[in-house]
């Protein structure tokens, strides 16, 4: 019972489910062939640009606003094994 | 109380009779209370029955703040000052310190009396009456829990008269702990800052007496049965008028009212039963000068219901223990002198219903110990004339409560302390009594506030 | 046995032991009881013009009941003419010819008065030259000690005119009431020093009493602010040697002083770049003998390590002692909590959850007993649980192997760098 209270009382605290969230982003974009054109740091965060061209040339561009520490780690370690 | 000094017995009786530990130095308190964890959510603050917080009391000893640390301890107790000396700290807070399989536990109790040792020093009062709210309550009694529900009923602005039958108010601190634990200062103290609260303290007053139970209820309008339990009961055996027989009650109070007389030195004295009392009977008798202290019980170490520090404190006070000894007859000389003990040998047979052995007698084991002095400490009676006086219902003398409220079969009527400990329910400990003292001034508060009586 | 000579900067020491100039320097007495119970060296209680103290000069800091935690003093340099000091050094050096002697000296900052006081100094038979550069109260005032030493073109131009003279080496011994003590023992080398020794005491005031309100310690109801020493400020010192040991333009030895107390404190500074250290406060505290200890603690420690001599340790330190930036980012420990040896304080609980990163949860076990777990994944490594645990072994911080590779924030910044150009080039 325990537990259970304190698991959902941090969830909602988690730090460490933003991450994974971003995570899958950032995995996802690279899965489907996106690349990184820039990123960007402010005061809000890490904003990272990813695109993608298709068959007919078309360029699109999806931008990922990453919060976390660990994602904001993540990003740049991709970059070091890519 | 890790400490004990006992099995060093002066000539000069009063010098025995000193309390036993001297109390911490100011360095030693401060060395103490440094080595506590200050633990969250602290386990002995759980294990004490009246929840002082006990961290935090000993951080202001650290830090200098021994008037906050007093009051943080008087606050949760009111007879915290008394605590630190007879409580069993080992079963409680020390029992349940972090560091008891790591160092050694922290010196709770010592720390405590540290504090409120200070506090006794200070002559400042600690606390403030309440507002009056207009309510009266009668407590009777005021041993631990009768002075421990006066202290908090005045904080919430109740008028109180405690009715005390014996000459001097303090109950079983005051007459039945054996001064070398509990100096009857500490307990006049403790009085004298309930008394201060504007608690009207009317001694020499019997209820039942004096003033009659319908009286009571006709002037007050609650009324607080806290008279605790009597004194010992008769064995039922053949010699028990003859001189030289005790009730281990009496003869306690005896070295707390009157000054300490020499007719037991030299003497041999044998105590009957195994439980507190039994052994604060013991020792007295040893600090009174009698040569030879036995204890004479019907079971084993097992099954005493003294605790440990107790049974270690008359160990080293030299006291023998007969275990397995049940007395059959007190034999007396022709000036009706005591001057033996006959005893038959037991066997311990069936787990009986408390869930401890029975004793079963040995045939034709009887044998004779000589002795001059026989003290009974085989419990102690109830006051069923005051509780069958307000029509009280009960068992065997133990006034029937709802665990909650302490309410009596009477609505206006409350319990605590001994008078409702027996047949399995409840501590006979003296900080029970102050947490239930505590408990029935909450409950009483909370009756009127239903009621909408207080405005 | 171990060798635990040292050589500082060519001056020979039967170990890396020295009483560093202070109180406890202050007589040939008192340095030669110190040699007989077994200190290497002596630096000699700063010679200079002699100055009048006041009284009441020292106070020290307790913590939880512990004495001396920390230790203030406003002494200043030898009360005694230089001449009497002169005579005791020579008969030390005579009676102790194989002991280290080192005169710590400060005049005012003109070069007349440094070619002055070095000669005569010299002519006794120390072994070496100690500038103070150092002394926090008084004495600055006057615009000697820590006044000239933070200014760096101080201590070069006064390093320099002492090297025009002397004969034996230069250390020079810096403040740390300074923001980067690597520009005044750059400064220092730049002069010609042949060694630097670090710290000098930390401005400070060590209390003031709740009764009176006077300072403490006070002068007649006064105070100024005096120089702290001691355990507590072992770790300023450490990082001070660190910083300068790490820096290729100091390239002398170092004396490492600040808060050594024990055999223990001395390897580690030895570790982290000092050639050979000096104490005060604990001989302040216990007397002369502790040196016992920090002997045998020593020796037995290289034994048990196999090393032969104290100088093979020299530095062993320096290479992991590193900047922020090169740190990597991809290592990861997290607090495991071991319940078989966990007392239940939960003294962890309530620091995490009041102070760092609430990963800490008290847990009920299927019998109903209290047990403390670490949620790892939300877990910072901080250490604080560890820290704060009264339990050795209760609390381990344990790395977890990551799948990334090593990532500083120089690194990262460096490879995110060329996206960026990206982005401001739009």
């Amino acid at each position: 019972m325990d537990e259970y209270e304190t698991l959902k009382w941090g969830e909602v605290m988690s730090d460490h489910l933003q991450y994974l969230e971003e995570k899958r982003k950032i995995d996802s974009y690279f899965e489907k062939g996106y690349q990184i054109v820039s990123i960007f740091e402010n005061l809000s965060g890490t904003f990272v640009d990813f695109v993608t061209s298709n068959d007919s040339g078309e360029r699109e561009i999806v931008q990922l606003q990453l919060l976390t520490a660990e994602s904001r780690k993540y990003i740049a370690s991709k970059l070091i094994i890519n | 109380m890790s400490t004990l000094t006992g099995g060093q017995i002066s000539l000069n009786l009063i010098d025995n009779f000193k309390e036993i530990h001297p109390g911490l130095t100011k360095r030693e308190a401060i060395e103490e209370a440094n080595r506590c964890l200050y633990c969250y959510d602290a386990p002995c603050i759980k294990a004490c029955p009246t929840s002082i917080e006990i961290p935090k009391f000993i951080k202001k000893i650290a830090t200098g703040n021994l008037k906050g640390s007093a009051k943080t301890i008087l606050e949760a107790n009111p007879i915290g000052a008394s605590c630190a000396r007879v409580c069993p700290t080992e079963e409680l807070c020390e029992g349940a310190c972090v560091l008891n399989n790591e160092t050694k536990p922290i010196s709770i109790g010592h720390l405590q009396r540290y504090a409120t040792d200070w506090a006794m020093q200070q002559r400042e009062p600690l606390f403030e009456v309440g507002e009056k709210n207009g309510k009266k309550v009668a407590i009777i009694g005021s041993g631990p829990a009768g002075l421990s529900a006066a202290r908090e009923l005045s904080l919430l602005g109740y008028e109180v008269t405690i009715f005390e039958a014996q000459q001097e108010a303090g109950g079983l601190n005051r007459y039945g702990i054996v001064s070398f634990r509990l100096p009857t200062e500490v307990v006049q103290w403790e009085v004298e800052q309930v008394k201060q609260l504007n608690v009207d303290i009317k001694t020499n007053t019997v209820v039942g007496v004096d003033i009659t139970t319908e009286e009571l209820l006709n002037q007050f309008d609650r009324v607080v049965v806290a008279v605790g339990m009597g004194n010992v009961p008769h064995l039922g055996i053949e010699g028990e008028t003859l001189k030289g027989v005790y009730d281990a009650i009496e003869f306690v109070k005896r070295t707390k009212m009157d000054e300490l007389t020499d007719d037991l030195v030299g003497k041999r004295v044998t105590v009957i039963g195994a439980g507190n009392t039994a052994i604060d009977a013991a020792t007295t008798a040893v600090r009174l000068g009698a040569a030879n202290v036995k204890i004479v019980y019907r079971r084993t170490k097992n099954e005493m219901t003294a605790y440990q520090f107790e049974y270690d404190f008359a160990k080293q006070d030299g006291v023998e223990f007969r275990w397995l000894t049940t007395p059959t007859k007190i034999i007396g000389n022709e000036q009706n002198e005591v001057v033996g003990l006959e005893c038959l040998k037991m066997e311990l047979g069936e787990v009986g219903v408390d869930g401890r052995q029975k004793p079963i007698p040995v045939q034709q084991s009887e044998f004779v110990l000589e002795t001059d002095v026989v003290i009974k400490a085989i419990g102690q009676s109830r006051h069923l004339l005051l509780i069958e006086g307000f029509g009280l219902e009960h068992s065997k003398g133990v006034v029937e409560v709802n665990p909650e409220t302490y309410q009596t079969s009477k609505e206006k009527i409350y319990a605590c302390g001994d008078v409702i400990f027996g047949n399995g329910q409840g501590e006979a400990m003296v900080v029970t009594a102050a947490q239930q003292g505590k408990e029935v001034a909450e409950a009483i508060h909370r009756s009127f506030v239903l009621q909408s009586e207080i405005v | 046995m171990a060798d635990l000579r040292i050589s500082f900067a060519g001056i020979k020491s039967p170990n890396p032991f020295w009483l560093a100039s202070a109180p406890p320097t202050n007589s040939g007495y008192q340095v030669q009881r110190a040699f007989e119970a077994g200190w290497g060296g002596a630096v000699w209680k700063t010679l200079g013009e002699p100055i009048i103290n006041t009284t009441s000069r020292f106070a020290a800091l307790s913590f939880n009941g512990q004495r001396v935690a920390g230790f203030n003093n406003i002494e200043l340099i030898t009360d005694r003419p230089l001449e009497v000091n002169l005579k005791e050094i020579y008969e030390t050096k005579k009676r102790f010819p194989n002991h280290a002697i080192i005169a710590s000296l400060m005049v005012e900052p003109k070069q007349e008065k440094w070619h002055e006081i070095v000669k005569r100094v010299e002519d006794v038979g120390v072994d070496g030259l100690e500038l103070n550069f150092g002394c926090p109260h008084g004495m600055a005032e006057r615009g000697m000690g820590a006044a000239s030493g933070q200014v760096p073109e101080l201590v070069e131009k006064q390093t320099y005119w002492v090297k025009e003279v002397a004969k034996t080496p230069v250390i020079v011994k810096l403040t740390p009431n300074i923001t980067d003590i690597t520009i005044t023992a750059e400064a220092a080398v730049q002069g010609g020093a042949d060694a630097i020794s670090m710290i000098n005491t930390i401005n400070s005031l060590m209390g003031v009493d709740l009764d009176t309100w006077n300072t403490i310690p006070h002068v007649a109801g006064k105070g100024a602010h005096g120089g702290y020493c001691g355990p507590a400020v072992k770790p300023i010192a450490l990082n001070m040697v660190g910083e300068c040991a790490r820096n290729p333009l100091i390239d002398v030895p170092i004396s490492g002083i600040g808060g050594i107390s024990n055999w223990q404190d001395a390897v580690e500074f030895i570790l982290m770049g000092a050639t050979g250290v000096q104490v005060c406060t604990a001989a302040m505290h216990h007397g002369f003998s502790i040196v016992e200890d920090m002997l045998d603690g020593l020796n037995n420690y290289l034994d048990s390590k196999g090393i032969a001599s104290i100088m093979d340790i020299v530095g062993k330190a320096v290479p992991k002692y590193s900047d922020w930036g090169d740190l990597d980012l991809n290592y990861k420990v997290v607090a495991r909590i071991n319940n078989d040896v966990c007392i239940n304080c939960n003294k962890c609980h309530i620091s995490c959850e009041d102070t760092s990163h609430q990963c800490i949860d008290m847990l009920k076990n299927e019998n109903g007993e209290p047990y403390l777990k670490v949620r790892e994944e939300d877990c910072v490594g901080c250490n604080l649980c560890a820290i704060v645990c009264p339990v050795e072994g209760a609390i381990n911080m344990v790395e977890l192997k990551q799948p990334l590779p090593k990532m500083t924030w120089n690194e990262r910044q460096s490879n995110i760098a060329r996206f960026k150009i990206d982005k401001v080039a739009k």
